[in-house]
């Protein structure tokens, strides 16, 4: 027999061996529903702006599969290549075939790397079924008219992908772990492999990405990340090129990625060819069994030392004795000597200590590296750092456990010892429980050690000025009381399996498929929340701290959660007793199995563990019943789509009469999450037609008294929707007053899933508004009620002058300004805000109540309230959870300048007080209510200020902005309205960022808004400013970000007392108005202002009624010597869109003095140098630019002071080599 | 009192590794003797509660055990073929962690007891080292002071004296036999050595079932008379096994001690009549099963000797 021949009979054997694998045919079928789900347009991939799956992205495309590729490889095949490669030595050593094998004229190398070969190619089978499942799907099952996702057949698209983003990862993610096999022997050492591999990659590699980060690092990161996934990402997907290019483009790839992909291949060949060295080395040295076959003759043992003498005989004394005697071994004693020979056999394996500062660094890292609002840095609280470290924790701590468990299980076998274990009198299920036990002792291992981690971060970070201090009690919360469930459930499933399956492969298949299933289910969820897991079905608790709050952390979930947890810990036993019938620890009968599987035998069998399964079908039920009863439930979900069944046709475009007044009395009890609420609305008809009929809407789901003209009144309910007749028509100029009162629980019952919450009545805080007919009656119909995915329709088309004439406000009620008086009683230890000012305050049988009137006219009202801190300043209040006052300081400075300066730029504030209100982060966002702000604790309470990113003093000064647009100034309905609200208050934050803290906060501020907008706008779907109207992907940025900086190039264009004045005027012109503006409104009354009205309408024509965005490059830049100074050549190109002028400079130094750091002004180096020039470039032009510099110039950029929205940005800079 | 009665085991292949196998024992050592496959570690891993029989039973005290092993196992002391340990624990840790999943109790602490038992194995030297650094017949040992532990009522060791050197081999012979006075040993093997120094009583097993049951001394008893043994060059050892039954041939310097089983009194020339041992009785009866079964016969025992 020949080499070759020989090296093809080991490698058949591998491969015959590892295709009858279970854990291969998981694999596929995983694999193979995801191929089936992308063909049904059903399972997308995102990344930046592309997608791939959905609507109109191929799915065919190479782009998409290579995206498919390179992530599925890397999420999934390296947890299975890894196994099946890395353990073939470590098989083989537990089957005892080594010696005999090894005494053949079998080669080392030889059979190492026929090993490999068949470990390879069986994984090799499964990948490219998966691909030819994938191609079939595709092209034979998914065609036909409805699948806009399926392209052309291209067997390249596939091919090539496969060649450059897998099989360079199948050889590296197999080749590596298979020589730590052969090198250690270590099963673990082999799962260490994969689980650092996919910390690296997806928790760092592919989604650490900065907008702040360095080029050369990044271009690093490119290179370095196995799945190839960061060069694609950051070469092709992060600034979207249309869905046209990525359906068509080959993606070819550069020389420097392609270099990196043959080099992957190559490490895992030479780890192969390292292996192969190694054992061949351990031959010669003649210790065949131990090394290369793994284990040691005798089972496991070395032999005794050479010279080593035996130890004497000795006589000793008879049996009888030592006075022995036998009783039944006690089942907490025998658990407690397992258990403790489990954790001992665990301590000393180095192995774990390889884990655990791997989970914990991943852990804390992914906490610490967090970024908030604007690539902010976060403020790491304890609470913040419990629940940032949940996911992560809770699903490394699995797969460790899945591992640890499943050869614990494994080890009696493989180590010889199950004879004698298992004749031993102990009981199963102490055996079972005693393993299951000191395998939990390891997460609790690695729990500690992140919790010690956690301090120390804190710790240091608050010795060294940080104010956050550490607590325990989130940690406690969160993972004591949460997490550890979790592991203690999970041990006792993967046991349960193993006692089913008796096969370590077919354990890892099953729970690796779960895990995936699992956090892929709660990945999507991020996108669709309906696909979130239910609380019944989320073992893992997924997501369960992501609404955690400082100020109450259980609050919104904690019934729903606890019975979550109960169901899984009641499922402990069910799965422990099903583990000690399955266990097997007397080798079953085959002819008896049969006989047990008789109808009669397995209803006995049930009936004695029915005891069992009775607590968590209870439990089960309860979350599934309470589910569907609650807020989130079906039941909700059917009367929100009846409400709209109903009343759509009838009432969509119903105009409302003015609501003039509000009087309203909320007794709160945010303990039960309830309220008592009444009043009145004093409804006046402004229009010149009558109203025979006036709809209101109301779902606070309990009955309402109402009355009309303070008579009790029986209005015709329409699922929701109040109809009141008055006995005459409500006359033009007439009024009547419509009276309610009913009893509120806000939110209802149990939630179904994980999920923040915008509104709600809880102990921690209170948060209501005026939008929601949950909490008060709504004027009219409220069309969004009742839509979802089966009855989404599209977004009305607005004619290009469809905002002459009157238009209908996008805020608030509708019709003119109202007056509010709201009174507010709640615990006296709560402090409730609303609209106005307040007028009464008094305190009786340990109720507050508060009376707060609008001291102005508003438009919207809303209440918050909360148990609260509070922080005056000129004119303005902060309201702050009393341990958040790290940032007070900076917002209430914020909040004073923004009241002070826009005061001065657009219109003077007319209200007594602007207060801003933290309410616990169940939801992220900030709301600016007349005179009464809302802001979420996490996004700018909790986050940290830097030179790159003010947060906190960014969102205040955005909220504080829509005191006056959106306020003061209400936008209208229409393409373009919201940008009058949510474009200028972004445009009025970089006003303020200049105005208080200078050039360089501005300048990081703007660039952090265009980084955002780059990062998410959606090429494909983007409009003109002019007719975003918020119904397509990525308006959201195009109308915060885009918006606020074309406004801010508009003040380039027109200067900056021009475009003030215009703004003042243009306030001043419709903030009393009926009409309500749009941006052509706007840019009509600026117009007047602007100096160059050419240039102004050159300007808004490419920037508000088109869709262009620049992006330049540096090329061929040089510099030489001239004379004294220093001549700097070079060109620059605009591959992007739209004409502008702009500024290329030659710097030396850094331009920045550290001095003004976070919260002060901006210091300019005194070494920093510059000379600049300015060029005009359209679309696709190019120019030739020279700059003569008195100093030696370190780098050339466009657009030094970031004064034109660019693509890219990062490479319009060119550095001279030292 | 153990009763095995009309045991039958049939794995998948279908392979009958036990065909009615019955036996009764109360107290002493019971030698299971038997080749390679006769069924002797199929029958003692039942007798341990480690493998559910086909059909059968084994009755402890008149009750089944099969169905409900616990009852056996807490009266058992068992040693099988082929075990290992945890390799990372020390031999007296190990020893001590089975200490108490047998529940086994004593005067002066499960510590104490385990450097008793360790002391009694000849292991006390090696008690605090790590098992993983033990040679075969440490770890052989180890198992030894393991399966005596706890006083059992039962004590089953499934070929116990591999790997042991001849001093050892004695050591566990004196504990073996201290155990059986008062208990019931089931000694399995196929060194015929230990059964004759051991057992008063041995049941032959092959090809699944029991083709004696017997004392030793009656076994030899019945072949008194029958054995001579001669020296035979190597080259005519054929014609001699074809002519008479050898039982045993020894090869010494070069010549073939041949010992044959004659019954009508004339034996080759040159052969004397020797006193018949324990395995001249054992090969007698297994090479007269396979002519039974119409399989080929096996050979004589042969070996070599210096």
């Amino acid at each position: 027999m020949t080499s070759l021949a020989r090296w093809a009979a080991v490698a058949r054997r591998e491969l015959s061996s590892a295709l009858r694998r279970p854990s291969y045919w998981f694999l596929l079928g995983v694999l193979g529903l995801t191929a089936f789900g992308f063909s049904q347009g059903n399972v997308t991939i995102s990344s930046g702006e592309a997608t791939a799956g959905g609507l109109r992205s191929h799915i065919t495309s190479a782009a998409a599969q290579s995206m498919y590729q390179s992530v599925l490889i890397t999420a999934m095949g390296v947890w299975f290549l890894a196994i099946g490669a890395g353990l073939v030595l470590i098989r083989d050593a537990e089957l005892r075939v080594g010696e005999i094998v090894h005494g053949t004229r079998l080669t080392a190398r030889e059979y190492v790397w026929g090993s490999f070969a068949g470990a390879v190619a069986a994984f090799g089978i499964i990948w490219g079924l998966n691909l030819g499942l994938s191609a079939g799907f595709n092209h034979v099952l998914a065609t036909g008219a409805d699948t806009p996702h399926i392209g052309p057949f291209v067997p390249g698209n596939y091919l090539i992908p496969a060649l450059l983003f897998g099989l360079p990862q199948i050889l590296f993610f197999a080749g590596v772990p298979f020589f730590l096999g052969a090198w250690t022997r270590r099963p673990i050492v082999v799962f260490a492999f994969p689980v650092a591999m996919v910390l690296l990659i997806l928790g760092f590699l592919v989604t650490w990405s900065p907008s702040w980060l360095d080029p050369a690092i990044n271009r690093a990161l490119i290179l370095a990340d196995p799945s190839g996934f960061r060069w694609l990402n950051e070469t092709f997907l992060k600034l979207d090129r249309g869905v046209d290019f990525y359906n068509t483009a080959p993606l070819p790839p550069d020389m420097g990625f392609l270099l990196s992909r043959i080099g992957l291949a190559g490490i895992g060949l030479l780890a192969v060819e390292a292996a192969a060295r190694n054992t061949a080395r351990r031959l010669l040295e003649g210790d065949t069994d131990s090394v290369v076959i793994g284990f040691r003759r005798g089972g496991g043992e070395t032999t005794r030392p050479t010279g080593t003498p035996e130890p004497p005989a000795t006589a000793g004394g008879t049996l009888r004795e030592l006075g022995m005697r036998t009783v039944p071994p006690g089942f907490f004693a025998a658990v407690h000597a397992i258990a403790r020979t489990e954790v001992r056999e665990l301590l000393v394996r180095p192995w774990l200590y390889l884990f655990v500062p791997l989970i914990v660094w991943q852990s804390v890292s992914a906490s610490l590296l967090a970024l908030g609002p604007f690539d902010s840095p976060l403020l790491v609280t304890s609470g913040a750092m419990a629940a940032g470290q949940f996911n992560t924790l809770s699903l490394l701590v699995c797969i460790l456990l899945l591992f640890y468990t499943v050869e614990s299980l494994m080890k009696e076998r493989t180590q010889r010892l199950a004879e004698i274990y298992r004749a031993t009198p102990v009981g199963t299920g102490a055996m079972l429980l005693g393993k299951t036990v000191g395998n939990v002792a390891v997460a609790g291992v690695i729990l500690g050690a992140a919790l010690i981690a956690s301090w120390a971060i804190i710790t240091a970070r608050h010795l060294f000025g940080n104010p956050v201090g550490f607590d325990l009690w989130p940690f406690a919360a969160a993972w004591g009381g949460v997490m550890v469930l979790t592991f203690v459930f999970w041990t006792a499933f993967v046991t349960a399996a193993f006692a089913l399956f008796r096969n370590r492969y077919a354990v890892y298949g099953l729970g690796l498929a779960v895990v995936i299933y699992t956090v892929y289910r709660m990945t999507v969820a991020q996108f669709q929340v309906d696909e979130a897991l239910s609380w019944v079905t989320n073992w893992l608790a997924w997501n369960a701290m992501a609404a955690w709050s400082d100020m109450g952390a259980f609050s919104l979930h904690g019934h729903a959660l606890l019975l979550n947890r109960l169901l899984y810990l009641s499922l402990v036993p069910l799965l422990l007793v099903l583990a000690v019938r399955w266990f097997g620890r007397q080798e079953f009968d085959a002819t008896r199995i049969l006989y047990r599987l008789r109808p009669r035998a397995l209803l006995r069998s049930g009936l004695r563990l029915l005891p069992f399964a009775v607590p968590p079908a209870v439990l089960a039920s309860m979350l599934f019943f309470g589910g569907r009863a609650g807020y989130e439930g079906p039941d909700a979900d059917e009367a929100a789509k009846d409400y709209w069944r109903r009343n759509v046709a009838t009432w969509t475009d119903f105009r409302m009469p003015s609501v003039s007044h509000v009087d309203l009395d909320v007794d709160l009890e945010p303990p039960v999450r309830t309220a008592s609420v009444s009043g009145a609305y004093t409804f006046v008809n402004h229009r010149d037609h009558a109203y025979p009929e006036l709809p209101i809407t109301a779902r606070p789901a309990a009955p309402i008294e109402w009355t009309l003209d303070g008579e009790p009144h029986e209005p015709d309910e329409r699922a929701g929707l109040f109809v009141f007749t008055p006995e005459e028509p409500l006359a033009p100029g007439g009024s009547l007053t419509v009276g309610f009162r009913y009893d509120l629980q806000h939110p209802r019952g149990l939630s179904t899933r994980v999920g923040g919450r915008r509104e709600f009545i809880l102990d921690p805080g209170v948060v209501l508004t005026g939008f929601s007919p949950t909490f008060v009656p709504v004027p009219g119909y409220l069309p969004g009620i009742g839509v979802d995915r089966d009855n989404r329709y599209d977004q009305r088309e607005y004619p290009d002058d469809f905002y002459e004439g009157e238009t209908e406000p996008a805020l608030g009620w509708g019709g003119q300004p109202l007056t509010t008086r709201i009174r507010i009683t709640a615990p006296e230890e709560y402090t409730a805000n609303s609209v106005g000012r307040l007028v009464s305050e008094e305190v009786r049988d340990g109720r507050r109540t508060v009376v707060w009137e609008s001291d102005q006219p508003v438009r919207l009202f809303n209440i918050v309230a909360g148990r609260y801190a509070v922080k005056e300043g000129r004119g303005t209040a902060i309201y702050y959870h009393p341990e958040h006052d790290y940032n007070i300081e900076e917002m209430s400075a914020a909040l004073d300048a923004a009241r002070v300066h826009y005061s001065e730029w657009f219109h003077p504030f007319p209200w007594e007080l602007l207060k801003l209100s933290e309410f616990p982060a169940y939801a992220g966002y900030a709301q600016g209510f007349p005179t009464n702000i809302t802001f979420s604790e996490g996004i700018g309470f909790l986050t940290k200020s830097d030179p790159r990113a003010h947060a906190a003093f960014a969102i205040v000064a955005h909220e504080a902005a829509h005191q006056w647009w959106g306020n003061i100034l209400t936008p209208g309905r229409g393409p373009g309205g919201n940008i009058l609200s949510e474009g200028m208050a972004h445009y009025a934050t970089i006003l303020l960022h200049e105005e208080v803290h200078g050039d360089r906060h501005r300048i990081e501020f703007t660039k952090r808004i265009e980084d955002g907008y780059g990062d998410a706008r959606f090429v494909d779907s983007e409009r003109p400013l002019v007719k975003t109207d918020g119904s397509r992907r990525g308006d959201a940025t195009v109308t915060y970000d885009k918006g606020g900086w074309v406004m801010w190039m508009l003040q380039q264009e027109m200067g900056r007392e021009n475009i003030l004045g215009g703004l003042r005027a243009f306030i001043d012109a419709y903030h009393a108005s009926s009409d309500f503006p749009v941006i052509q409104d706007m840019l009509a009354v600026l117009r007047d202002f602007a100096p160059d009205p050419e240039a102004f309408d050159a300007f808004t024509a490419q920037w508000f009624f088109a869709v262009v965005v620049p992006e330049y490059r540096l090329t061929g830049v040089t510099k030489e010597r001239a004379g004294r100074g220093w001549t700097v050549r070079g060109t620059v190109e605009n591959p992007g869109t739209g004409r502008m002028t702009v500024a290329v400079a030659a710097t030396a130094n850094e331009r920045w003095s550290d001095v003004g750091n976070a919260g002060t002004r901006t210091v300019v180096s005194p070494s920093y140098r510059d000379a600049r020039t300015r060029v005009e470039l359209g679309a696709s032009e190019s120019a030739e630019f020279e700059i003569v510099t008195t100093f030696d110039p370190e780098r050339v950029l466009v657009d030094p002071d970031v004064l034109v929205l660019q693509l890219r940005r990062e490479a319009a800079v060119f550095d001279f080599p030292e | 009192m153990l009763e095995i009665r009309n045991l039958v085991k049939v794995y998948p292949g279908p392979v009958a590794a036990l065909q009615g196998v019955s036996l009764e024992a109360s107290r002493g050592m019971l030698g299971l003797l038997g080749p390679n496959g006769a069924g002797k570690t199929t029958l003692m891993r039942i007798v341990a509660g480690l493998l559910e029989p086909t059909s059968g039973a084994v009755l402890l005290d008149g009750e089944d055990v099969t169905g409900d092993p616990r009852r056996i196992r807490r009266q058992l002391g068992y040693l099988p073929q082929s075990f290992g340990f945890y390799p990372h624990l020390t031999g007296a840790a190990m020893l001590r962690f089975l200490l108490v999943l047998k529940g086994v109790q004593a005067p002066r602490g499960l510590k104490h007891l385990a450097a008793e038992l360790l002391e009694r194995v000849n292991l006390q030297d090696a008690a605090k080292r790590k098992v993983g650094t033990y040679s075969g017949g440490m770890r052989q040992r180890l198992g030894i002071a393991q399966a005596l532990a706890g006083n059992p009522r039962i004590v089953v060791v499934d070929e116990p004296t591999a790997g042991l050197d001849p001093e050892e081999r004695l050591r566990f012979y004196r504990l073996l036999a201290e155990m059986a006075e008062d208990r019931l040993v089931l000694l399995s093997t196929h060194i015929v050595e230990d059964i004759a120094v051991l057992c008063p009583r041995v049941a032959v097993l092959s090809g699944g079932q029991v083709l004696a049951d017997t004392a030793p001394g009656d076994a030899r008893a019945r072949l008194e008379g029958t054995i001579f043994e001669g020296a035979v060059a190597k080259e005519g050892l054929a014609e001699m096994e074809r002519r008479f039954l050898v039982t045993q041939a020894v090869l010494i310097e070069g010549r073939n001690r041949v010992r044959v089983h004659v019954r009508d009194g004339r034996p080759p020339p040159g052969f004397e009549p020797i006193p018949p041992s324990l395995e001249d009785a054992y090969l007698l009866l297994i090479r007269n099963q396979a002519s039974k079964n119409g399989q080929p016969a096996p050979a004589a025992a042969e070996r070599a000797e210096s």
